[in-house]
Parts: structure tokens; C-alpha cells; sequence
């Protein structure tokens, strides 16, 4: 109760006396995130986004929050091979890193439409295929939120011009810029690279780097850039050869052929931001690849095998994989350079940063 | 008998070791700078750091991602080519312009180049062997030496790892 008076003092006096900031605390070489003109960024929305993001209110039963499956201390992910929602039902593909979201042009593994956080939130609260957090319109969760007057106070802050701020629509862009400000750029490898740390890597990370970067392996060619990820602007979905079922992919995880309906286009999915990728195992958009290690096979071999039951093919001879796959020869030390490199990308500092814990 | 054991035992060291390696050149970092220019030339060149320091230096700009400027200081390529007794400026007309060079990276990668397009009566590149990037020495994937091509808009000629230039005519 205290708490909540001394809240409701700071937010009434300091909202009434400067007007809405945000400071990207961005290093050089990271460029300043783009945002929607309709939804700036303020240190307000974004304290608001992040109590919403913590909130188990936000389910169907009080049991799950956006948290449930992006967890911090595994770089916002959940070490799960697919995600599970707040009844149990199980997501097709695993729950993506929220790690630098604010520089991905698309959003999802194989949606090449969902291009904005705000759009992107309405489907794990209120989407039934499958059921994540289980929302439903008037199901109380709204008023649930009214209830709270921490939540009218903040929400009040985050929105002042609006005269019932409590809406929706403002629940989604406070969570964007909660999620938008969730920035990776203190790894080992940022203060090496950009840094100029030399010390902050290994010399078999040195050399993983190299490997890397190289044209044998190309692994920059998809996952380039501050990021390690596909570009800011235009995304290209990849076939990797992960499957090959007389050159389709097993339902419902086609790719971007689900909405493009281009035979081309089965089986291709984002390439991921490697940011932080030692902790946000399995991996692939369906978790089926357990370690790292496993992850360059595949790729070395240019597309996995898989030797028998109901998905049994050989991904290197998918006729749709990308020409980039093409396999390359990679010695024991060379692998494990690449994935000290790779262990470079990993954020500790991001993962105990309380501007992005749980407030409650 | 023992002669013949020795032998194949000798053998397959041998063969052991090479492979070995042959790995370790493979994954390991490129060596101090050095760029080698050969091909249909009178006379293989290679510049090493102490060369390429005394040769005039340039410095060119390039965007980063975060809109600042990138600052990366070497040698004209122009320069290098001309060094080398390769045809550039005066000299480049006829049939020298059917020659291209091709620029060769430490893992393989290879980009082309037509003189005509380094000449500056022509397409007046203005491409930098970079040995330094914001006034420190290029190191890890992008060094030791590196093209910088600033007109170009996407940075695949920017070759990283650059070790070589082989100059070919096709006309003589």
C-alpha cells in the first residue's frame, strides 16, 4: 500500500514535469533501432512493457506471461524445442530470441508479413492456433488490469494525452518498447571487436571469427552484420536442408510457403540473430538440432540426413535448399574455434541487467 | 622386412603430419601484412608492411552501419598495380584494355576487376589496400590487408583477407 502511494507520487510529480525520452545506450557500430512513428519510445511505456511482459494476468489462467517462453537468463528464449502455452498446448516452432528484436525487419520464423511488434504481441495473447497465453476479448483482462492501481498509474504515465490510456492497443505498444529495448552489445566479442579488448576473446575464438567470415563456411553471408542476423531492411528466408520429404518440409512447418504459397518458397525460414546463441538451444525453428556442435554437422554436410521413420530424406538433396548450403570440410579444431567464437556472442551482462528483470 | 615396416611407418607419419598441416593452414589467421602481385607480369612483386608504409598513403571513407564513418588508411591500388609494371593511367589504352586483375583473399574468395574501371581517365575507382581501419591495425577476419572500394554501394569487392593480385590480359 505504501508502495503504492509512493509510486503514485513519483509518477504524478515526475509525469507532470518533463516531457517523454528515451536514450538508446547504443555502442558505435550499432545503429539506432528503427520504431514506428506511432509508438516512440519512452523510459514510461517501456517500464510499463516490461511489468505487462512479467505478468501472469496476461493468460487465460494465471499461469503464463510473455516470460513463460522468453526468459532472461536464457537471452529471452526457453530452452524448449517448441514453446508450450498457458493450457499446455504445444507452439510448432520454438520461441524466438527477443535479443535485439528492434533491429529485425520481420519477426517470426516464417512470416514474412508480421513486421511489427505491436501486430506481432496480439497473436501469442489472443491467437487459439495454437493457444499460447489464451486471451480472449472480454474474458476480464482488461478490467483485471483497471483493478490494479499501480497499472492506472503507469499506463496513465506512458500514454498522458489519452484520456482512458487502458486500452488494448496500448498494452501491445507499451510491450514493444519493453521488448524493443532489450539491446545485446556487451559481449566478449562487442569489446573485442568494437572495444578493441584484445584480451576479451580467446585466440580459438580469434580463429573461430576467421572461420566464420570465410568463404569456405559463409556463415556471415546469412547471419551478417552488428547482428549476426539477415538484414534490417529486407529479410531473406533460407532452406537449409533440415528436411527433404520428396522436397517438402513436414506440416505445418513449411516455411514462408504457408503464405506465400510459392513451391519455391517451402521450407524457408528466417536466419536467426546468433546473439547470444550458446544459450538458446535446440535449435532450428523447430528445436530438432540439440547442441551447437550438431548445428555445424548439418551445415557441413549441407543439409541433414535423417535415416529413417516419418521423416526420413536427405535434406542435402532438397531441390529447394538455398545454393549458400553447400557443405564445406571443417577440421576438430577448426569446430571447436567456431563454437568458442560462436560462445563470444554470449551477454552476461544482459542477463542479469535489472532493466529487464521481473518487477514483480 | 623391418626395412619395409620402417618405411610405411615413416610414410604414414608423413602423410600424418602434412595433414595436420594442411588443417592448421586452413583454420589459422592469416600471417603479417604482405600482398603478392603475379600473373602476366615480367617479374612476381610482393609488398610487405614495411613497403606498403613508405609507399604514399591514402585514406578513404565508408559508411557504417550506424550512419558514422569508417575511416580506412592504405595504398592506392592504382599505386600497387603501377609498382608492379601493370598497366594504369598513360599507359592503359589499346589492348591493355581487355586486362583484369583478380584480388585474392587468405579463404579463397576471388573478385575482379577490369583496369579499365581502376584507370582514372575511365571508371576512376578510388580503391584502397587498407591496412588500417580508424588508425588501428586491421586484425581478426578483415585484416591484415583489405580492399576498400568506397563507390561501391554493397561491400562484396571490399575484399577482407586479402594476400593477392593476379594481373591477366587477354589481348597481346
Amino acid at each position: 500500500m505504501f508502495g503504492t502511494i509512493l509510486l503514485a507520487v513519483f509518477l504524478l510529480v515526475g509525469g507532470g514535469l518533463h516531457a517523454q525520452t528515451y536514450h538508446w545506450s547504443l555502442p558505435k557500430g550499432f545503429p539506432k533501432p528503427r520504431v514506428p512513428h506511432d509508438n516512440p519510445m519512452s523510459d514510461e511505456k517501456v517500464e510499463l512493457g516490461r511489468r505487462l511482459f512479467y505478468d501472469t494476468r496476461l493468460s487465460v489462467n494465471g499461469k503464463s506471461s510473455c516470460a513463460t517462453c522468453h526468459k532472461q537468463e536464457l537471452a529471452f528464449t526457453d530452452g524448449l524445442p517448441v514453446a508450450i502455452g498457458a493450457t499446455g498446448e504445444e507452439h510448432p516452432r520454438g520461441a524466438m530470441s527477443l535479443v535485439n528484436v528492434a533491429y529485425s525487419a520481420v519477426l517470426t520464423w516464417s512470416n514474412p508479413n508480421m513486421t511489427e511488434l505491436e501486430q506481432q504481441a496480439l497473436t501469442p495473447m489472443f491467437g487459439e492456433l495454437p493457444i499460447e497465453l489464451g486471451l480472449r476479448a472480454g474474458d476480464g483482462f482488461l478490467p483485471r488490469l483497471r483493478a490494479d492501481a499501480k497499472y492506472v498509474l503507469l499506463f496513465k504515465r506512458a500514454f498522458p494525452v489519452e484520456s482512458d490510456p487502458l486500452s488494448i492497443g496500448n498494452v501491445t505498444k507499451a510491450i514493444a518498447c519493453f521488448e524493443r529495448s532489450i539491446i545485446s552489445a556487451r559481449s566478449p566479442y562487442d569489446r573485442y571487436h568494437y572495444g578493441g579488448e584484445d584480451a576479451a576473446v580467446s585466440a580459438a575464438a580469434k580463429r573461430g571469427e576467421i572461420l566464420f567470415f570465410s568463404q569456405p563456411l559463409s556463415c556471415f553471408r546469412c547471419h551478417g552484420g552488428f547482428n549476426f542476423s539477415g538484414g534490417m531492411h529486407e529479410v531473406e528466408f533460407h532452406n537449409t536442408g533440415l528436411y527433404n520429404l520428396g522436397g517438402k518440409y513436414p506440416e505445418p512447418n513449411v516455411g514462408i510457403f504457408e503464405f506465400t504459397k510459392d513451391p519455391k518458397d517451402m521450407g524457408k525460414f528466417k536466419a536467426p540473430a546468433l546473439r547470444n546463441i550458446a544459450l538458446t538451444a535446440p535449435y532450428m525453428h523447430d528445436g530438432s538440432i540439440a547442441t551447437l556442435d550438431e548445428v555445424l554437422t548439418h551445415y557441413a554436410a549441407g543439409g541433414r540426413t535423417i535415416e529413417g521413420g516419418r521423416y526420413a530424406g536427405i535434406g542435402h538433396d532438397n531441390p529447394n535448399k538455398d545454393p549458400l548450403i553447400g557443405g564445406f570440410s571443417l577440421s576438430a579444431q577448426g569446430r571447436a574455434d567456431l563454437i568458442e567464437f560462436l560462445k563470444t556472442l554470449t551477454d552476461q551482462d544482459l542477463l542479469h541487467d535489472p532493466r529487464f528483470a521481473n518487477p514483480w | 622386412m623391418a626395412y619395409s615396416r620402417f618405411f610405411s611407418a615413416t610414410l604414414l607419419l608423413t602423410v600424418f603430419c602434412g595433414f595436420l598441416a594442411a588443417q592448421a593452414a586452413n583454420d589459422s589467421a592469416p600471417a603479417l601484412p604482405e600482398i603478392a602481385i603475379k600473373g602476366d607480369i615480367p617479374e612476381a612483386v610482393v609488398l610487405k608492411a614495411a613497403d606498403l608504409a613508405q609507399m604514399p598513403r591514402e585514406t578513404v571513407s565508408v559508411p557504417d552501419q550506424d550512419g558514422s564513418q569508417i575511416s580506412y588508411e592504405g595504398v592506392a591500388l592504382r599505386d600497387i598495380l603501377k609498382k608492379a609494371g601493370i598497366p594504369v593511367g598513360k599507359d592503359l589504352r589499346g589492348k591493355a584494355m581487355s586486362s583484369y586483375i583478380l584480388a585474392k583473399a587468405h579463404d579463397g574468395y576471388q573478385v575482379l576487376f577490369s583496369l579499365g574501371e581502376l584507370g582514372s581517365d575511365f571508371g576512376n575507382e578510388d580503391i584502397v589496400v587498407a591496412d588500417k581501419r580508424d588508425g588501428k591495425a586491421l586484425f581478426g577476419y578483415q585484416g591484415p590487408l583489405r580492399l576498400v572500394c568506397p563507390k561501391d554501394k554493397a561491400g562484396a569487392r571490399s575484399v577482407r583477407m586479402l594476400e593477392s593480385i593476379e594481373f591477366v590480359r587477354l589481348q597481346k
